[in-house]
């Protein structure tokens, strides 16, 4: 492709657009607050409380789907059984399923009315309004984007390499652990940073399952309902900050590793 | 001779048409609304777009100070904005978007739950407080900070201190509701009621009953349902958010009040006030918040007389100025 060829500056006009509709908003969002609005922001410890909070469930999940859902990708990448398009399909049903309702299909089981709920509530497990319930939101939301990037990771790895493990005489956790494991590695960080980035964002069934403790989007909502856009804008930002941060160094790590490879 | 006659007929003919056009409404009719105010006002859409199909409205319930900061926040284009609280739309929206509030209809606070909900079958207008503080038993209200219904059900219970004779039950009930079970709406308490989430809830009496939920009806000196009792509600205080956070204002008791106001760029005003015409009649909009278990104000009520002449012609002769 040159920059004489139609399709390189289709690519570039495209890009440029790209950028523009993420950009564009993201900028006035960023300017729109005084640094002095942004100082006092940062030292209420509601907002800090609320952005940490916000951090540690999403990783929280990612964590978890980790344990869950590496071993589960790893069974539908090697594996064909029947039923597994329809297990495939119910793993993406969380992306779909409009926000409020996960919330309330979360509730649905975990209230009193429910057996599975009243059996919470006996070992002393609340899940409304309690951190339980935010990390509970989170994975159900996550985990499907990062089953979805693992068990590509696991199928784009040729069962041969395996195979030579296995008939070195290596057990077949031993050549999951030493052989699969590491060269899968990549794309489970990238199913981790999708599964925390989709559970930073989430709003919508959060505020169902927890109005408090606030997480950092349940905040900026309250602050806008309660003080209006001069309050909520600056604890946007800050999210919006720390997450880019975040985010960007975890793909510079990221990136590393694939150069490694 | 025929020459006269064919230009009186297109004189006819276009004056006619002229009139038709007139009438007809059409577009889009914009209407923020307290959440409260949701299953009547859908009732409401349904019959006035059966009367005029070609108007589509589309509603956007919220917390009444949400509704309002919509506005005046992010520009939002509105045509009617109806609040929970008249004072909210006086407070925020008056002068610069709106001329006037119409207060419309009544409500009053109760407390609902369900035939699961522990207790609900000993609870009555004498012990409701001894249970709320029963171990084991969940109960919440709205936010205060962003729902009129979150700081009347405080109010509620502030007036039950003195009504019942109770010194300290306001602080002790206020401090054995843990924060987890405040809800942003009102009306997001229903769902969690209805799962087992919450035992109690401080609700308006129409959410309660449009959602089919048991109400327990309170005396008539602290439900804020009655503006003879203006005078004793007053006694109640509570705090709310401010003008920035950490700062708070003293809100003070009074009768629930709905109002509801055009906004002055409307974008399809003829349309919309077409709708309050609808939303106003006793025979129309009232009677179905009547029958949807939420008292109207017949005739729906002004500040005073100056405000009179702010309102459109075609509603003036739905409303009075109160005194």
């Amino acid at each position: 492709m040159t920059s004489k060829d139609p399709l390189f500056w289709t690519t570039i006009f495209c890009g440029i657009l790209v950028l523009a509709i993420i950009l564009f908003p993201l900028i006035q969002l960023l300017t729109a607050s005084s640094l002095s609005k942004l100082m006092e922001t940062i030292k209420d410890k509601t907002v800090i409380k609320s952005i940490w909070l916000s951090i540690y469930t999403a990783f929280l999940a990612a964590s978890i789907s980790f344990i869950i859902g590496t071993p589960f990708a790893y069974l539908l990448a090697r594996k064909e059984f029947m039923g597994k398009h329809l297990i495939e399909a119910i793993i993406d049903l969380p992306v779909v399923i409009p926000h409020p309702v996960v919330g309330i299909a979360i509730l649905g089981v975990v209230g009193r009315n429910h057996w599975f709920g009243s059996i919470l509530l006996e070992l002393g497990v609340r899940v409304m309004g309690s951190v339980t319930g935010i990390v509970t939101v989170l994975i159900f939301v996550g985990m499907p984007l990062y089953i979805n990037s693992v068990k590509d990771g696991f199928e784009s790895i040729s069962p041969r390499l395996e195979n030579v493990s296995r008939s070195l005489g290596a057990s077949m956790m031993s050549t999951f652990f030493r052989v699969t494991f590491p060269l899968a590695f990549r794309s489970m960080v990238v199913g981790l940073l999708m599964c925390t980035a989709r559970a930073v964002s989430e709003f919508g069934a959060v505020v169902i399952v927890a109005y408090h403790p606030m997480i950092a989007p349940v905040l900026i909502y309250e602050r806008f309902e309660a003080y209006g856009l001069e309050y909520s804008q600056p604890v946007a930002i800050w999210l919006v900050f720390f997450c880019l941060t975040l985010f960007l160094i975890l793909r510079i790590i990221t990136l590393k590793k694939k150069k490694d490879i | 001779m025929n020459l006269k006659y064919l230009l009186v007929l297109l004189i006819f003919v276009t004056l006619t048409a002229s009139s038709y056009a007139e009438e007809k409404l059409e577009g889009i009719v914009t209407i923020f609304h307290a959440g409260s105010l949701t299953l009547p006002f859908a009732q409401m859409e349904k019959t006035f777009e059966e009367n005029h199909p070609d108007v589509d409205v589309r509603r956007e319930p919220a917390g009444s100070l949400k509704c309002a900061r919509k506005i005046t926040e992010l520009g939002k284009p509105c045509d009617i904005m109806a609040s929970s609280d008249f004072k909210v739309i006086d407070e925020l929206l008056v002068p610069k978007y709106s001329d006037y509030s119409i207060r419309f209809a009544s409500n009053q606070i109760v407390l609902c739950y369900t035939k699961t909900s522990l207790h609900a079958s000993e609870i009555t207008k004498d012990n409701w407080f001894n249970i709320l503080l029963t171990e084991g038993v969940s109960w919440g209200f709205a936010d205060p900070n962003v729902d009129p219904c979150g700081y009347r059900s405080l109010m509620t219970m502030q007036l039950a201190e003195i009504y019942y004779k109770k010194p300290g039950l306001y602080d002790k009930l206020y401090a054995i509701c843990p924060k987890e079970n405040i809800r942003p709406k009102s009306e997001d308490q229903v769902a969690l009621l209805q799962t087992g989430n919450l035992d109690y809830a401080w609700e308006y009496l129409s959410v309660g009953k449009q959602h089919k939920l048991e109400n327990l009806n309170l005396p008539q000196e602290i439900n804020l349902g009655s503006l003879k009792y203006n005078d004793f509600y007053e006694k109640a205080k509570v705090n709310v958010a401010g003008d920035k956070p950490g700062k708070f204002i003293e809100m003070n008791g009074d009768s629930i009040t709905y109002g509801v106001t055009l906004i002055n760029d409307a974008p399809n005003k003829r349309a919309a006030l077409a709708f309050m015409v609808c939303l106003l009649d006793p025979d129309g909009g009232l009677k179905i918040l009547d029958d949807m278990g939420q008292p109207p104000i017949i005739p729906c009520q002004v500040k005073n007389s100056d405000i009179m002449k702010n309102i459109p012609e075609q509603i003036r002769k739905l409303v009075k100025p109160g005194e």
